[in-house]
């Protein structure tokens, strides 16, 4: 019987509003630190819980103490320095890091964080990073000669992080890089920059990568020294699986099946469609179903909504074709 | 010799000073239920007066509206035309900035003006000439998925059809000048010159207005061939994000105007007057007969808010020293 269509998420999860509000509170200075922590602590220990319900796989910490997927990492970095808000879209807006001089990790980013979570559950819980391409293409740069020079040095600091995870027993290091299929050109400095940052790793390693243009990175995108290529497949209403008819995707997929920047809750039919035409060209123990991106986004009422329903659907795939986890 | 100054898209929306009106504050008050859609646009309004105020003080020549209403460069034209339906995001090429991809469902057609009112209250809100704003047709057929042409020569220039005919409704409200975001001219191969040049003959067919055809984060090289003759009135190019534009500077037809963009609009450093005015100076050594304004190189909203402001100032100190002939 073949295994696989394993369940999990791409990272972030939402913040409830209270925790919205003392993060609110705590820039104004009207809580201290302590208190933040031990109020990311509860409702981390919270996101555990209900993942754990649902029936997910592989789980994650919820990143309920990180504001935005680069800048969280900048502020704990010497090198850096924070701007004032930019907008990606919309309405939504982030603080982008400014390279102001040579950045090195002088302390952990997420090791603390991994080691409460994965004391809360029996289930594997995934380290969670940022790639260095990534760090580097979506920071202001006011210090560094050449971009190369900077994704390396960010390549370094991910690479003591990552090693720092696997020590603390990390099974699963994701280390994202959605700005990889922005700028084919610079697709080789990606890759050698994620092989250093996954320099000694022998943890099973997944990046994430979405909203680009694949038709200019793929099949080359398959060089990336990872074991895992977690992409938004919903999106793009599955289209990626016709590029996949031409060349086949070899490794292992996070195969999303969920939109995260819609409100709507997905019926469990239309993911197990989606499911079903993915199983068309890719092996069950291929897959990987999780989220099109981070929950964040979503209320936290909708994020679970959306993830039963996928877990639901999974369940009847599973059953239907006869596949175990 | 004076050089125009003026800006390259939209604008950043939030305030710098404590107490202004925050359209994101507003924006996030309605989403909650706590605020209403007219409180929202009262947000734009007040938001759009402020840009331009800032221009205005500033000392732009040209200002432009600022977009405070647009959620990016594409969705709020494309779905304002018939024969589009808006998708998912997409990253909008490499700035870590996502848009909404227009889908072609059906013959693109234009039915009525889609900015033009918007325009017409703005300009009244300034005292100088305000230059409109449009996507470019070729990048927006590029930007979308096209589910009815099959052919780009034919999306594109259906694109082109239509924005000209947004554009004629800009004329009609006023406008003089009529700025053109064209970003995948940048990314364009020789082999796309066709369809390039489909989209902007359509689009700059029979205009009163001046046209800027501006290509931020590329050089339009490989097709400046394909476009040379069109009847646009200047070139925009981005030189610090694409320095071979500088090999446009000797093929420009006499008479035309040509867009410098010096002023970085994706990097918080700030630049000096000096080198500006010297990069001013060396377009001037290479072709004296054009005309030049001097811009940043793409829409400041990828900066913040504050540090947008003091690039504007940079831009017309470099102005200012490069009228002096300083460098």
């Amino acid at each position: 019987m073949p295994r696989g269509l394993w369940t999990t998420t791409v990272g972030s999860f939402p913040k409830p509003p209270h925790l919205e509000k003392a993060r609110q509170q705590f820039a104004r200075g009207e809580i201290t630190a302590d208190r933040l922590g031990e109020m990311e602590r509860e409702e981390t220990v919270a996101v555990i819980r209900r993942q754990e319900a649902i029936g997910l796989d592989l789980l994650v910490d919820g990143e309920l103490y990180r504001g935005d997927m680069t800048t969280y990492f900048a502020e704990l970095t010497p090198g850096y320095a924070v701007s004032n808000p930019v907008r990606s879209y919309g309405n939504r807006y982030y603080r982008k890091p400014v390279a102001v001089g040579p950045i090195r990790r002088t302390k952990e980013w997420t090791v603390e964080w991994w080691k409460f979570a994965q004391a809360q559950t029996k289930l594997p819980i995934k380290g969670m990073l940022t790639g260095p391409y990534t760090m580097m293409d979506w920071s202001f740069n006011e210090h560094y000669p050449s971009r190369e020079a900077m994704t390396m040095d960010l390549a370094a600091a991910i690479n003591d992080e990552a090693l720092a995870l696997q020590e603390a027993g990390a099974k699963y290091i994701q280390i994202d890089e959605p700005a990889i299929s922005v700028r084919p050109e610079e697709l080789p400095l990606a890759v050698k920059a994620f092989a250093r940052a996954t320099q000694g790793i022998k943890a099973k390693t997944i990046t994430h990568i979405c909203y680009g243009d694949f038709d200019v990175i793929y099949p080359a995108l398959l060089d990336l020294p990872v074991d895992q290529i977690d992409l938004e497949m919903a999106n793009s209403r599955y289209d990626l699986l016709d590029r996949f008819r031409v060349n086949a995707f070899t490794k292992e997929i996070g195969y999303g099946v969920l939109d995260v920047h819609s409100h709507r809750i997905e019926t469990k039919d239309e993911i197990k469609e989606g499911i079903l035409r993915g199983l068309e060209v890719l092996k069950p123990e291929q897959m990987y179903v999780d989220p099109d991106c981070g929950l964040k986004t979503r209320t936290v009422e909708e994020a679970f909504a959306k993830l039963e329903a996928m877990v639901a659907a999974v369940r009847e795939v599973r059953a239907e074709k006869g596949i175990t986890a | 010799m004076k050089i125009q100054t003026t800006l390259a898209g939209s604008y950043p929306k939030l305030p710098t000073v404590a107490g202004d009106v925050n359209l994101r504050v507003v924006r996030n008050r309605r989403d909650a239920g706590k605020a209403t859609d007219d409180e929202v646009a009262a947000a734009v309004r007040a938001t759009t007066r402020r840009m331009i105020e800032l221009q205005n003080r500033i000392g732009i020549d040209l200002p432009m509206e600022g977009q405070a209403g647009w959620d990016d460069a594409q969705t709020f034209v494309a779905r304002g035309l018939e024969g589009i339906r808006i998708a998912g995001l997409l990253r909008y090429l490499d700035t870590n900035t996502y848009y909404r991809q227009p889908e072609i469902v059906g013959p693109i057609r234009w039915t009525g003006p889609i900015t033009a009112g918007e325009f017409r209250e703005a300009q009244a809100l300034s005292a100088r000439p305000l230059k409109a704003f449009l996507p470019g047709p070729y990048s927006l057929y590029r930007f979308s998925k096209d589910m009815r042409y099959g052919d780009p020569t034919e999306g594109a220039r259906s694109f082109g059809e239509a924005l000209g005919r947004e554009a004629a409704a800009l004329e009609e409200a006023g406008a003089t000048w009529i700025h053109v975001e064209e970003p995948w001219i940048g990314h364009a191969r020789a082999a796309d010159g066709r369809a390039v040049r489909a989209a902007l003959e359509a689009f700059l067919a029979g205009h009163r207005a001046k046209t800027m055809i501006h290509v931020p984060f590329g050089s339009p090289m490989a097709v400046f061939d394909s476009i040379r003759d069109l009847p646009w009135t200047a070139i925009g190019l981005d030189l610090v994000g694409a320095p071979a534009g500088w090999e446009i500077l000797p093929l420009v037809p006499k008479g035309r105007t040509v867009g410098l963009g010096l002023i970085d609009a994706r990097n918080t450093r700030l630049e000096a007057p000096e080198a500006v005015a010297g990069a001013v100076a060396r377009a001037r050594g290479l072709r004296p007969d054009l005309d030049y304004h001097l811009s940043p190189t793409a829409s400041l909203e990828y900066l913040p808010a504050d540090t947008a402001e003091k690039k504007l100032e940079r831009l017309v100190a470099s102005a200012a020293l490069a009228a002096k002939g300083g460098a």
